[in-house]
């Protein structure tokens, strides 16, 4: 079943057309990957998709309920959790406090509540930071929960941010470019998590430029190149697509490669 | 008694202290420069919240404070109101000044929304001084009654310090209720990075309202027991230097904290009237730190926002980390 | 008729004070993404500074030129010791920095030249010109013609010089400016002084009009900034516009609506501007990054 249906997305600033009428489908329960050379459109995508920047054409359907129009937040009850190229953490906050923040997603308001101390908004909060050391194990950083985010090396802030995500109880995760900055065990660590995470029944999109963790983790793969669509199927069929090749070729050029 | 025992009992302490000190201090002067800094603890508290928790700066508090102390001398004076209603009138016109800056806040970030509150803060003190009919202009106005409880009188010193850090214990109850829970790490979450914040689903919007509410709205209260215990207000009491040193008295506090704040604030307040507490002290050194004493604000500010930006917090709170290596 | 130009003049004289205030403002703006809370400060030390070797015996041009040279080393060193140490952290730190520090700075001004109003003498005696009927100050002229040659001097070092140069890649683009070898660090503290030598040219030629005191910063900075934002913050052209049209509109509202709105009408600009139209007057376009 298609969880996610993104039809004539396209996205201009001023002059450059960033997105260019990009549709594609992402069926429920499986990893999608967004591949393509540098400024080919891939976070613009996503911010669309989230919330935080509107297409200027074309819609989204998550479950059969257009996404286009709604702010971060209302994406994120939706259903629909993102991560940040730029990790976006709370610095001063330690990494398991980071991760409770997201469970305020599913949570209900209650500032006057707190401030009473009433016995709901305590529970919780209990819940919230029982799901975030849990969600720490699964990934595989629960050593690091009492840490300030801010003093955490650059690959175990992204799988907090990961983490974070999950808090959130999302059905979609949209995840941008998570291999960066990890070494190869962290990189295998995170495989062993995006697998955990489908196998719980969530669907993932994940923007990627490590090769060799797209070829291995996705279902389905669709490529952009100066914010058009230009190939969209299973990782084999990809790696002989010719437009592909020209693609990054081209790119290889363009960097005096 | 090992240390948790020992830190989780301090709190206790420091509260006997505070509410004994009308038994063992008889000295009417001194007992009003501690309800002084009760009033002053009240504003610091609200302005932690906003500032060390939120992120937003206010530099024009002293409006907020001024708001308070004018509607209740308004409503005491020319009104004639009971003193309650009086009181909350204040609370309620400082809180919907808050609202009013809440919106910019909305939109405007740091410097711009910093310029947005002093230039709210300028355009207070402005009306106070200008605004004649209403309040009393630059004379300001006199003759606010003390306060009325109904049953309780509160006109003596002791009653009036009880008061006042009654009202400043419960604020600061409600308060650390509000940051050691969600909203507080919502307001934190917002304070380290708004876009992170909005992909958890955190109400931003509804954070910054509700910060800059309550803490206009301490603010008010407190303006209004200063309003009460002076018995007069004037526009030279509320102005640019007054948003300055509630500033510094919650940076020099540290960010992130309560405890800080108020113990900055206390500290503050009490340096001001050092020649009354300390009676041996020389007058040359008492007239020197009072002449220094803006310096020091300035200097505090500079000092601990380069070299600890915890301030008070940090120093005390010396937790080891998990990850750190000992 | 004449009662109009009267006011066009005091407005024009009145802006072109606040014209070097926010250019001040601008240029730090522009250098570090900051807003000196200081920069009324440096206003007030140029001031009271020309006062200070005036009085020592110096001729007033001497005098002058030291304030401005001492007021531009005190930016200097004011950034080396409390905006440096802080650089590239929490936005916030910045500001509280140069709060504290317009503080200290105005504590200092009064400890060394204590609490009273001083005032300079004009730069040129003699009687008020005629100019279309209107009498025009001897200062004012002055005024106008420093915040003239200040405003093409900023000009020739920002578009002919190398150094303008390296300070407008050091703006735009900060990474990529130290790549090419441009030494930011300096770039900024030159800022710095810059922004304050602006300010001291504008208390300096302002005082012998109104009296000078330790004082004044607080509220030349407000409306330097309110002039500042109205124009268009990052903009040095926007900054002088801003300035003469909020002079203007203080000298009109002054003198058709009521003298006693003449100080609420900065601060009104000001949050009318944050709340309305951030960018300014003649700001980029719709969505501010603020």
């Amino acid at each position: 079943m298609s969880l996610l249906k993104v039809r004539g997305v396209t996205k201009r600033f001023g002059g450059l057309t960033a997105v260019d009428d990009v549709s594609f489908d992402v069926f429920e329960g499986t990893i999608k990957a967004l591949i393509g050379p540098n400024g080919a459109g891939k976070t613009t995508l996503f911010n669309t998709l989230t919330g935080f920047d509107g297409p200027d054409e074309g819609s989204v359907l998550f479950d059969g309920a257009e996404l286009v129009g709604r702010s971060p937040r209302d994406t994120v009850r939706a259903g629909v959790a993102r991560t940040f190229q730029n990790t976006q953490l709370f610095d001063e906050l330690p990494a398991g406090e980071n991760v409770m923040v997201g469970s305020q997603a599913h949570q209900r308001r209650g500032f006057s509540a707190a401030m009473l101390r009433l016995p709901s908004v305590m529970a919780e909060d209990r819940d919230a930071r029982e799901e975030a050391g849990r969600l720490l194990r699964l990934i595989g950083i629960e050593e690091w929960v009492d840490t300030p985010a801010g003093d955490l090396p650059a690959g175990i802030r992204r799988l907090v941010e990961i983490a974070r995500a999950l808090a959130t109880r999302p059905r979609l995760l949209l995840l941008d470019e998570p291999a960066a900055g990890l070494n190869a065990t962290e990189s295998r660590e995170l495989v062993q998590t995006l697998y955990r995470v489908r196998e719980s029944g969530i669907t993932v999109v994940v923007v990627e430029h490590h090769m060799g963790l797209v070829m291995e983790v996705s279902d389905e793969i669709v490529v952009l190149d100066r914010g058009r669509k230009i190939a969209e199927g299973p990782p084999r069929m990809i790696q002989k697509d010719p437009a592909v090749i020209a693609a990054y070729l081209g790119e290889a050029e363009d960097e005096g490669g | 008694m090992n240390l948790r025992t020992a830190r989780a009992l301090v709190p206790l302490v420091l509260v006997a202290v505070v509410a004994a000190l009308p038994l063992v201090v008889s000295d009417r002067f001194l007992l009003k420069v501690f309800t002084f800094a009760g009033i002053n603890a009240l504003v610091v508290i609200g302005l932690a919240l906003l500032f060390g928790h939120a992120g937003q700066v206010s530099l024009g508090h002293a409006a907020f404070v001024g708001l308070g102390a004018y509607t209740c001398a308004v409503c005491t004076v020319r009104l004639e109101w009971p003193w309650l209603l009086a009181f909350a009138a204040a609370g309620a016109v400082a809180a919907f000044g808050g609202l009013v800056l809440a919106l910019p806040s909305l939109r405007l970030k740091g410097h711009y929304l910093a310029m947005a509150t002093l230039g709210f803060g300028e355009l207070m003190t402005l009306t106070f001084r200008e605004a004649d009919p209403v309040t009393g202009g630059v004379d300001g106005l006199g003759g606010i009654p003390f306060p009325d409880l109904g049953p309780f009188a509160v006109d003596g010193a002791a009653t009036l310090y009880w008061l006042v850090w009654g009202v400043a214990g419960l604020a600061l109850l409600a308060v650390y209720n509000v940051t050691s829970q969600r909203p507080g790490r919502a307001m934190r979450a917002l304070h380290g990075s708004e876009q992170g914040a909005q992909a958890c689903g955190v109400d931003i919007v509804g954070v910054k309202v509700r910060t800059f509410v309550v803490s206009a709205l301490l603010a008010g209260l407190a303006g209004a027991l200063y309003a009460s215990v002076v018995g007069f207000v004037s526009p030279s009491v509320f102005t640019l230097a007054a948003s300055v040193t509630f500033l510094a008295m919650a940076v020099l506090g540290g960010t992130g904290s309560l405890a800080g704040p108020l113990a900055a604030a206390v500290l503050l307040t009490l340096l001001q009237y050092i020649d009354a507490l300390i009676p041996g002290i020389p007058r040359e050194t008492a007239q020197t730190i009072q002449t220094y004493q803006e310096d020091i604000y300035g200097l505090a500010i500079v000092l601990v926002v380069i070299f600890a930006p915890g301030g008070l917090a940090r120093l005390w709170r010396r937790r080891p980390r998990g990850g750190e290596t000992a | 008729m004449d009662e109009l130009l009267q006011f066009l003049i005091a407005g024009l004289k009145n802006g072109s004070i606040y014209a070097l205030v926010a250019l001040g403002f601008t240029i730090v703006f522009a250098a570090t993404g900051a807003i000196n809370f200081a920069q009324g400060e440096f206003f007030m030390l140029g001031g009271m500074l020309g006062v200070f070797f005036s009085e020592l015996g110096l001729p007033l041009a001497l005098a002058a030129l030291a304030a401005i040279a001492v007021t531009a080393a005190v930016g200097a060193v004011f950034e080396l010791l409390a905006v440096r140490p802080i650089s590239g952290g929490d936005p916030l730190r910045i500001i509280m920095v140069t709060i504290g520090g317009a503080v200290v700075l105005r504590q200092l001004a009064l400890h060394l030249f204590g609490p009273d109003e001083r005032a300079l003498a004009p730069f040129t005696e003699g009687a008020s010109l005629k100019l279309l009927g209107a009498a025009v100050e001897r200062q004012t002229v002055w005024i106008w013609a420093l915040t003239a040659l200040a405003v093409v001097a900023l000009a020739f070092l920002y578009r002919r010089t190398t150094f303008g140069r390296a300070m407008r890649a050091t703006s735009i683009q900060r990474d990529a400016a130290r790549l090419v070898g441009v030494n930011t660090g300096a770039m900024v503290t030159w800022s710095f002084a810059l922004a304050a030598a602006l300010g001291a040219v504008g208390g300096l030629a302002v005082a012998p009009l109104t009296q000078t005191a330790f004082s004044v910063g607080a509220g030349m900075g407000v409306k330097g900034f309110a002039a500042a934002i109205l124009g268009g913050l990052g903009n040095p052209v926007a900054a002088v516009g801003g300035g003469l049209i909020l002079g203007l509109m203080e000298s009109l509202t002054a003198g058709y609506v009521d003298p006693l709105y003449k100080d609420a009408v900065a601060v009104i600009v000001l949050l009318v501007v944050l709340f309305v139209r951030p960018q300014g007057l003649f700001g980029g376009s719709g969505r501010v990054k603020v």
